[in-house]
C-alpha cells in the first residue's frame, strides 16, 4: 500500500519533469520578448556603448533564443538562476529567503480555510430544505464573490485602521530580531526561545491568513455541501436510521467521512490556487513572502528573478498536486486494493 | 432549448442577477449621461472630500472626490464600463478558444487529444494569477491587453471542463446516426454536439465573467492593468489604499462596486447550471 503511493509519487514526479521543462521554455521565451535589454539593465548609467556590448557578449544575448535557452538551462541544473538586475543578489538566495515566508502564510490559510469550509458546509447542509435555506444559498455566493485581496483591504480597513486591533504590516512588529534557522519564522522563533518574536508573527500573520482563508473556504463549503446532499441518497444512511442512530451522530459520524473524499481532492486543487492568492495578499500587507517579490521584480522588469519565481510555483503547484494524489489514494479503500 | 429559457427564466437566482447585471450595464453604457463629473476633472482645490452625506461633504460630489479632487461616483461609473468590456470581451475570447480545442479535442480525440490535453496540463501547471502578471509584463498596459492576457490564461477552464462533456455526449447513439446519415465531420459536432454543450458553456461564461472582473480588478490594483487616465476600480482601490485614514468611503465604495459585479455574475452562473442541467433540474436543488 505505501509502495503503491511512492510508485504512484514517483510516476507522478517524473511526468512533471518534461511539464517543467516546457514550461521553463515557454517563460523563457515570453521573457526575451519583452523590449528590454538585460545586458544594459544591468550596466551602471554611465556605462557606454561598448561596454554594454561586452556585457551583452558575456551575457550571451548575442546568441540564438534555443541556445541562450539551452545556456540558462544547464546554468539552472547547476543551481544557478542569475542574478537579480535590481536586488544585485542572486536570483536563488533572494527565493530561498522568501518561499518559506509565503508557505507559512498558505499553510495558516489552508486550515482556517478548510475549518470555515467544513464548518460552513456542515451549517449549509443542516439548513436544507428550512426557511434559511436561500439565504445561507445567497450568503454562499457572495462569499465566493470577495476575491483574497478584497477581504485583505475590508480586513485591514476594519481591524487595522478602524479598530486598531491587529498590525497589517509586515512579519513582526519593528525592532524585535528576526532569528533565522529554518526559514519559516514562527519555528525559528519558538527554537530561539523568543516568545516575544513568536507572539508578534502570529498577531502579524492573522489578517493576511484570515484573508485568505474565507476566501478560499466557500468552495469547500460547496463541494462539501454538494456531496453530502449525494451521500444522504445512500441506502446506509437510511439504515443507520432505522437502527436508531441519532441524526448528528449519522451527519458527523457516517455521512461527513464519506463527503470527505471529494472535499479533500477539491481542497488540494484549491490548495495550489491558494498559494498563488498569497501574492496580493502579501502586497497589501507588506508581507515579506515570495508575492511581494515577484510584485518588485513585475515592476522592474527584473527578467532572472521573475523566470526563477514563476518556476518556483510552478514547482510547489507540481508538488502540491502529487501529494494531493498521493494522500487520495491513501485514504479512498477503493483504490487501495492490489 | 425554448424550455431551457423559459425554465431559466422562472428561476429567482436568474432573475435577481439578472436585474443586478442590468444596473451595471446601464451605467456602463450611459456612463457619459449618469456620471455627474468627468471621471479624469481634477479639482486640486477640493481632494479627498468626503461623500455628501458625511460632515464637510459637498452635495456637487455625492461620494466625495480623491486624492487628485476627481469625482468618486464619476469614477465608479465609468469604471464599470472598464469592468463590463472586460467581463465581455475576455470570456467571449476564452470561451470561443478554448470550446474549439474542447470540442476538437473530445470528438477526434487520438494524437489530438493528447497534444491538447499536454498543453492544458502546461498551463494549469501555471498558477493563473502568476500567468497573467507575466504576460502583462510582456504585453505592456492597456484595456486590449487585459483582455487579450485574460484570455490566454483562461481558456483552459473552458477547455478542460467541455472536453469531458464533449466525451460523453460523443459516445451516443445519435453522434453515430449523424455520421451514417452523411454529415460531415463539421456539421456533427455544430449541429449535433454543440447543443448537448450548450448549457455548460453558458454556464462557465458567466463564470468567467465573474473571474474576469476579479483579475482586470487584480491587475489595475497592482499597477499593470489599464493605462493611467482610464478609470476602473482596481485603480481606484490602489491611489485610495493610500489615503486610507483621511477618506475610508473611497475604499470601501469601489471595493462594493467589484463585489456587486462579481455577486452578480455568479449568482446568474449558479441559477444557470440549476437550471439548464437537466439531472440537477429533476433532483429539485
Amino acid at each position: 500500500m505505501i509502495a503503491t503511493v511512492v510508485k504512484l509519487m514517483a510516476r507522478r514526479l517524473l511526468a512533471a519533469i518534461p511539464i517543467l521543462l516546457v514550461v521553463s521554455a515557454l517563460l523563457f521565451c515570453v521573457l526575451r520578448l519583452l523590449p528590454v535589454d538585460p545586458a544594459a539593465m544591468s550596466m551602471p548609467p554611465t556605462a557606454t556603448i561598448a561596454e554594454i556590448e561586452v556585457k551583452r557578449r558575456e551575457m550571451g544575448l548575442d546568441r540564438p533564443l534555443p541556445q541562450q535557452y539551452l545556456i540558462w538551462l544547464n546554468d539552472a541544473l547547476h543551481g544557478d538562476f542569475g542574478r537579480s538586475i535590481v536586488f544585485r543578489r542572486e536570483a536563488r538566495s533572494l527565493v530561498a529567503a522568501t518561499l518559506p515566508v509565503t508557505i507559512q502564510l498558505a499553510l495558516a490559510a489552508m486550515v482556517l480555510a478548510a475549518v470555515l469550509g467544513v464548518g460552513g458546509g456542515l451549517v449549509m447542509f443542516h439548513v436544507r430544505g428550512t426557511l434559511f435555506e436561500p439565504l445561507a444559498d445567497f450568503v454562499s455566493i457572495l462569499l465566493l464573490s470577495i476575491p483574497e485581496f478584497l477581504w485583505g483591504l475590508i480586513l485591514l480597513f476594519v481591524f487595522g485602521v478602524a479598530l486598531h486591533l491587529l498590525p497589517f504590516t509586515g512579519q513582526v512588529a519593528p525592532g524585535l530580531p528576526l532569528p533565522h534557522i529554518t526559514g519559516f519564522l514562527l519555528l525559528d522563533a519558538l527554537l530561539v526561545g523568543r516568545f516575544d518574536v513568536f507572539v508578534s508573527a502570529c498577531q502579524h500573520l492573522i489578517l493576511p491568513a484570515v484573508a485568505l482563508g474565507l476566501a478560499f473556504s466557500p468552495t469547500i463549503m460547496r463541494v462539501l455541501r454538494s456531496s453530502l446532499f449525494d451521500i444522504y441518497h445512500e441506502d446506509y444512511i437510511e439504515q443507520a436510521r432505522l437502527r436508531g442512530l441519532s441524526e448528528g451522530h449519522i451527519l458527523l459520524g457516517h455521512a461527513l467521512k464519506n463527503a470527505s473524499l471529494p472535499t479533500l481532492t477539491l481542497a488540494g486543487v484549491q490548495f495550489g490556487i491558494l498559494f498563488s492568492g498569497t501574492l496580493l495578499v502579501e502586497v497589501i500587507y507588506s508581507y515579506p513572502g515570495m508575492g511581494n517579490l515577484m510584485v518588485d521584480a513585475v515592476r522592474n522588469a527584473d527578467l532572472p528573478l521573475i523566470q526563477t519565481i514563476g518556476l518556483t510555483y510552478c514547482v510547489v503547484v507540481l508538488v502540491i498536486n502529487t501529494a494531493v494524489d498521493s494522500l487520495y489514494v491513501l485514504l479512498n479503500p477503493k483504490l487501495r486494493v492490489r | 432549448m425554448a424550455t431551457a429559457v423559459s425554465r431559466s427564466l422562472r428561476s429567482p437566482r436568474v432573475l435577481i442577477a439578472l436585474g443586478m447585471i442590468a444596473c451595471i450595464a446601464a451605467c456602463a453604457v450611459f456612463a457619459g449621461f449618469i456620471a455627474p463629473h468627468d471621471p479624469g476633472d481634477q479639482n486640486l482645490l477640493s481632494t479627498l472630500t468626503p461623500p455628501a452625506w458625511a460632515a464637510g461633504g459637498d452635495q456637487n460630489y455625492p461620494f466625495g472626490t480623491d486624492s487628485l479632487g476627481r469625482c468618486v461616483l464619476s469614477r465608479l461609473i465609468y469604471g464599470a464600463r472598464t469592468a463590463m468590456l472586460v467581463a465581455i470581451f475576455a470570456s467571449l475570447g476564452a470561451m470561443v478558444i478554448g470550446s474549439v480545442l474542447a470540442h476538437v479535442s473530445g470528438y477526434f480525440g487520438g494524437a489530438l487529444d493528447w497534444i491538447i490535453g499536454r498543453m492544458v496540463d502546461v498551463w494549469m501547471s501555471f498558477p493563473p494569477v502568476i500567468l497573467s502578471l507575466i504576460l502583462m509584463v510582456g504585453l505592456g498596459v492597456g484595456l486590449g491587453k487585459i483582455i487579450l492576457a485574460i484570455i490566454l490564461v483562461d481558456w483552459t477552464r473552458f477547455c478542460r471542463v467541455l472536453r469531458s462533456d464533449v466525451l460523453i455526449v460523443t459516445r451516443h447513439d445519435y453522434i453515430a446516426a449523424a455520421r451514417l446519415l452523411g454529415f460531415t465531420h463539421w456539421q456533427t459536432i455544430v449541429r449535433e454536439v454543440l447543443p448537448a454543450t450548450l448549457p455548460l458553456l453558458i454556464t462557465l461564461v458567466s463564470l468567467e465573467m465573474a473571474i474576469a472582473v476579479v483579475v482586470e480588478a487584480i491587475l489595475s490594483f497592482v499597477g499593470l492593468g489599464v493605462a493611467a487616465d482610464q478609470p476602473a476600480w482596481g485603480q481606484m482601490i490602489a491611489d485610495a489604499r493610500q489615503y486610507v485614514y483621511q477618506s475610508p468611503w473611497n475604499l470601501l465604495l469601489p471595493i462594493l462596486a467589484i463585489i456587486f459585479t462579481v455577486t452578480a455574475f455568479n449568482l446568474l452562473g449558479d441559477g444557470l447550471r440549476r437550471s439548464l442541467d437537466v439531472r440537477l433540474a429533476e433532483a429539485g436543488r
